[in-house]
């Protein structure tokens, strides 16, 4: 078998780190609109 | 239907007249066609690539831009002192703007064509005497294509905060499946092949410009209504 | 500030996903490690298209019905779209380097979704450049429904490029038929991605909603 396991763990963190990074920016952006009143 | 066509033929005597006296757009367009086939040859080794190899990548890349330069200006103008405002009240249908708009255009590109492509084939030495009327029928269906598109998202770009540098981005996804074709077929044309052989190209272009003359012309009093 | 019920099933789910592939899901013996890019390619690349479709949808929805909801609706999907795409086009060379050889080939899909990127950036760069509301609607419609038309015709020239075109030399082997263990990790990645696709989506048409009815209001966002 051949050893490409970091192209594999490469692959993970970025597409894993994508989806939470534009989860957060979402929640941001929306706390960013009231920050007196709870969205 | 006729008054449609009458009155886009009207719009686009009127954007003609206006390039005719100016001649900015064009002249700027037709250097910048000309200076981008004088750069191409220097950007390319010619002991590595046969000429008729690289030729159909320089006409299309240059046609591409040099007819982006030029849409701009279709609506651009019409922006100076708000002339879009007469031209929307004039009792005349959304789709005759847009049609003479397009039609302008489109004499503006097929223009730029008339003398890039007989420069292309003198400075890279090309065979064309035997194809050219094959090759601008290729540049004809091409320049449709590229007109309607161009048209189109210079009505909407010229009304952005980002205009210019808008229209590029919008446009050119349009544009590949216009330049693959018109390029293969190109090739082909040049290297002696068999016209059969760029048929399938030309009916792919010829099907890009049906729908999207049809798709354009329905969209663009979207882009203008208020 | 708190999260949604949606959002949390989004989370399970795609924490699910990920423990299945990296501890359930044997390695394939031929393509190594690498074969479990796979699972995430392939389910980011069904979202990325079905987000497209509805952008396509909703865009012709609006300018038929002239709903404001639905444009927001649209300017939601193209956004999660986007990064569903990007990580499409980030994962899939990291797969193809070990496995075929080579980060990239012009082959119809690859150029396809790297063209609904280029559209999808192009329709939200759009949307930034318009500053009335119901003229940014209307753009971002048409330029929505032409995008819609223009990718038949992407594929289609690509699809005749190649095959016109003498083949490369990188081996792009026939895809294997999955043994079942592997095909269920596709199944769970393929629902977890539609979860969060729906969770995204509705996160991000809230905060449309607030950010139009806050502006509504008179509100400082401009």
């Amino acid at each position: 078998m051949p050893d490409n396991s970091g192209y594999y763990h490469a692959a993970y963190i970025i597409a894993v780190a994508i989806y939470v990074l534009y989860a957060l920016s979402i929640r941001r952006r929306a706390a960013k609109l009231r920050p007196s009143r709870p969205a | 239907m006729r008054n449609v066509f009458a009155a886009a033929w009207l719009i686009a005597r009127k954007d003609l007249a206006i390039e005719f006296r100016t001649r900015s757009a064009f002249t700027a367009s037709l250097i910048f066609a000309l200076l981008g086939i004088v750069i191409f040859y220097f950007a390319w080794d010619s002991t590595a690539v046969a000429s008729v190899d690289l030729a159909p990548g320089v006409l299309w890349v240059i046609f591409t831009f040099a007819g982006l330069l030029g849409l701009h200006r279709s609506f651009g103008v019409e922006q100076e002192e708000r002339a879009i405002d007469a031209l929307l009240a004039a009792p005349i249908e959304r789709e005759s703007i847009f049609i003479g708009k397009a039609l302008a255009n489109l004499v503006f590109v097929a223009g730029v064509q008339v003398v890039a492509i007989p420069a292309v084939g003198m400075f890279y030495n090309l065979p064309l005497g035997r194809v050219a009327p094959a090759l601008f029928t290729v540049a004809f269906l091409a320049a449709v294509g590229l007109v309607v598109i161009g048209t189109l998202f210079s009505a909407m770009a010229s009304n952005t905060r980002l205009a210019e540098i808008l229209l590029p981005m919008l446009a050119l996804p349009f544009f590949v499946p216009i330049v693959i074709p018109a390029a293969q077929a190109t090739a082909k044309l040049l290297s002696g092949r068999p016209i059969g052989e760029a048929l399938p190209w030309l009916k792919l272009l010829a099907a890009f410009d049906i729908v999207f003359i049809v798709a354009c012309t329905l969209a663009f009093p979207f882009t203008i209504e208020d | 500030m708190k999260v949604s019920r949606l959002s949390i099933v989004a989370i399970l789910a795609g924490l699910a996903a990920l423990v299945r592939v990296v501890f359930f899901t044997p390695f394939e013996a031929i393509q190594g490690p690498a074969q479990k890019i796979f699972y995430v390619h392939v389910s980011a690349a069904w979202c990325a298209f079905l987000a497209f479709g509805l952008v396509g949808l909703l865009s012709a929805l609006y300018l038929w019905m002239r709903d404001e909801k639905l444009d927001r609706l649209a300017e939601s999907a193209a956004e999660v779209g986007t990064v569903f795409t990007t990580i499409v086009l980030i994962t899939g060379p990291l797969w193809a380097k070990p496995v075929w050889g080579t980060y990239w080939t012009w082959d119809a899909r690859l150029t396809l979704t790297l063209f609904l990127w280029f559209i999808f950036v192009a329709y939200i760069i759009l949307r930034g450049a318009v500053d009335d509301r119901a003229l940014r609607s209307r753009y971002s419609a048409v330029l929505g429904i032409l995008g819609a038309l223009l990718v038949p015709f992407i594929h289609l020239s690509v699809y005749m490029f190649r095959t016109l075109h003498p083949k490369p030399i990188v081996a792009k082997p026939e895809r294997p038929s999955l043994p079942n263990e592997m095909l269920v990790t596709l199944a769970v990645c393929v629902v977890a991605a539609l979860i969060i696709l729906g969770a995204l989506l509705r996160a991000r048409y809230n905060y449309a909603n607030l950010r139009d009815a806050e502006i509504d209001s008179g509100g400082a966002h401009a």
